[in-house]
């Protein structure tokens, strides 16, 4: 199995004003997969394409090797799930909560889920509508543990979650992780959150994917270039221009959006008489919200 | 997984339950009250037969009530989160709601066999006039059916979406309401009573709901 999620040419339409178009998308097995995108781009649509709640109007999706929705509960006993909302009956107390989610899994690991309570230090007799937000996040995170999944689903599991908790959470999350080289997939608009944690980022907007990348290329691949005298239509780059425009405020030259980007590249810009005269690496956030501008131009240019 | 779903409807609902079972137990109980012998005139049958049938309209009501209760209270909390976590669950929706059905029948049975413990001593106590028998098995056998086929038919309505649950429920509020309100100023025979005919009647779908819930007749 190379990859643990494919989508192909997946679109959904659940009503007039969205859908999600021709996702293709690829998680391999193994990565820790961000998914990012602005509120409403698709995240949480996806999600549920995945666990197969919704049915696509066209496209394949293959989770753990498996159809999806045809072969759900085979694809559900190896995926362990954390919804954007609580989910789970608010009449249990905790220890009840966990032994009706543990009944239905073949691989729920007593031993392992016992640790994870002490850690958490969840109060077992307390009712699940008197948790807190915190408590919820750790008691929904240990169900989808418990099980010791192949396969993890996050839809923004620590939104609205303190920095302890939160990072208690991804300490947790990456231990699971690094100790069984589980796929995790994980939405989330936190950008500098996922930028510690992820191998693989991609980004949606509009219910398109804008682009899919292992981190290290997004971080070290996508650059902002300040280039003086450029030509109209540059001849055959060796890297990817995602956007141009004039500099802010009357100054020479153009600003670059550019993918693939190597120091040696550099060159390029003597052949065509034009003079690169800054590169401004940027962040995960700065990528993210210039890739979102870049694609929104595009959208509008089409 | 039976064992958890059970226990998970059994503490949504074990209060009001609790109240259903102890209304049938002591509905059969109330009802032979005046089943005592008269120091004059001992028991008089038609007395005895008028107050059964008067107790009598209370069952099929308490089996409605008990299905409504089951049945909706099934899927309440599934409805709550969107079935989101009923669908994360490893196992086909088929099964899943076939748990939950026999989970909710398992759940009619204390309220059958309180109300069948309350027509077994009401039969013992009472004092049953010559003619008359008290037929204590076969009531709460009826009960017990009419409350599952009541859990079956709101059991199947809940099941779908809020929206769909709510329009079906609301109709058939609607429908009682109306009917009691018809009844009221005096149009009940004409619109309603033929309705509740066609759907009561011996044959009928709702069948068991009507006629006659005696545990003493002749």
């Amino acid at each position: 199995m190379n990859n643990a999620i494919e989508f192909q040419g997946v679109s959904y339409r659940p009503g007039r004003d969205f859908e999600i178009n021709a996702l293709t998308l690829t998680v391999p097995s193994g990565a820790v997969y961000g998914f990012l995108g602005p509120n409403g781009s698709g995240k949480t649509t996806t999600i549920k394409l995945l666990m197969g709640f919704h049915r696509p109007q066209s496209g394949e999706i293959v989770v753990l090797d498996r159809k999806v929705p045809e072969e759900m509960p085979e694809v559900l006993a190896h995926t362990g799930y954390v919804p954007e909302r609580p989910h789970l009956y608010p009449t249990l107390t905790v220890s009840e909560a966990v032994r009706h989610h543990g009944a239905f899994y073949r691989t729920w690991d007593e031993r392992w889920v016992d640790q994870l309570f002490d850690r958490f230090e969840l109060a077992p007799d307390r009712r699940i509508s008197r948790l807190s937000k915190g408590e919820l996040g750790k008691l929904t995170l240990l169900l989808a543990l418990g099980q010791r999944p192949e396969l993890l689903v996050l839809d923004e599991p620590t939104e609205g979650l303190d920095p302890v908790v939160r990072r208690e959470l991804m300490s947790v999350l990456l231990e699971y992780v690094t100790d069984r080289s589980a796929t995790v997939f994980i939405s989330s608009h936190l950008v500098h959150e996922l930028e510690r944690f992820c191998s693989w980022i991609g980004i949606m907007d509009h219910g398109r994917l804008v682009t899919e990348l292992p981190m290290e290329q997004f971080k070290n691949g996508i650059k902002r270039l300040r280039v003086i005298n450029p030509e109209q239509s540059a001849p055959e780059e060796p890297f990817e221009i995602m956007f141009r425009e004039s500099v802010n405020g009357g100054a020479p030259g153009e600003m670059w959006l550019v993918r693939g980007w190597r120091s040696d590249m550099a060159s390029f810009f003597d052949r065509g008489g034009a003079t690169l005269r800054d590169v401004v690496d940027l962040d995960l956030e700065d990528g993210f919200v210039e890739l979102l501008r870049a694609f929104r131009a595009e959208m509008v240019r089409k | 997984m039976f064992r958890v779903l059970l226990y998970d409807q059994w503490k949504a609902v074990r209060q009001p339950l609790a109240l259903v079972s102890i209304i049938s137990f002591a509905l059969p109980v109330l009802s032979v009250q005046n089943a005592a012998p008269h120091p004059v005139f001992g028991v008089r049958a038609h007395e005895l037969l008028v107050t059964q049938a008067i107790w009598g309209t209370a069952y099929p009501l308490l089996a409605g009530a008990l299905g409504l209760l089951l049945g909706v209270m099934a899927w309440t909390r599934d409805h709550r989160t969107d079935h989101v976590y009923a669908l994360s669950l490893p196992l086909p929706r088929w099964k899943y709601a076939l748990l939950k059905f026999g989970a909710g029948g398992v759940l009619v049975v204390p309220a059958v066999m309180t109300l069948g413990v309350g027509t077994g001593i009401a039969a013992l106590a009472a004092t049953v006039p010559e003619g008359l028998a008290s037929y204590p098995v076969a009531l709460t056998a009826r009960f017990g059916l009419t409350s599952m086929m009541a859990f079956s038919i709101f059991f199947a309505i809940s099941s779908g979406t809020s929206r769909t649950a709510g329009v079906v429920l609301g109709s058939l509020a609607v429908l009682v309401g109306g009917g009691v309100f018809l009844d009221v100023i005096g149009l009940g025979e004409h619109v309603i009573d033929p309705l509740f005919d066609l759907l009561f009647r011996p044959g009928s779908p709702f069948d068991s709901f009507g006629g006659r819930w005696m545990l003493i007749d002749v």
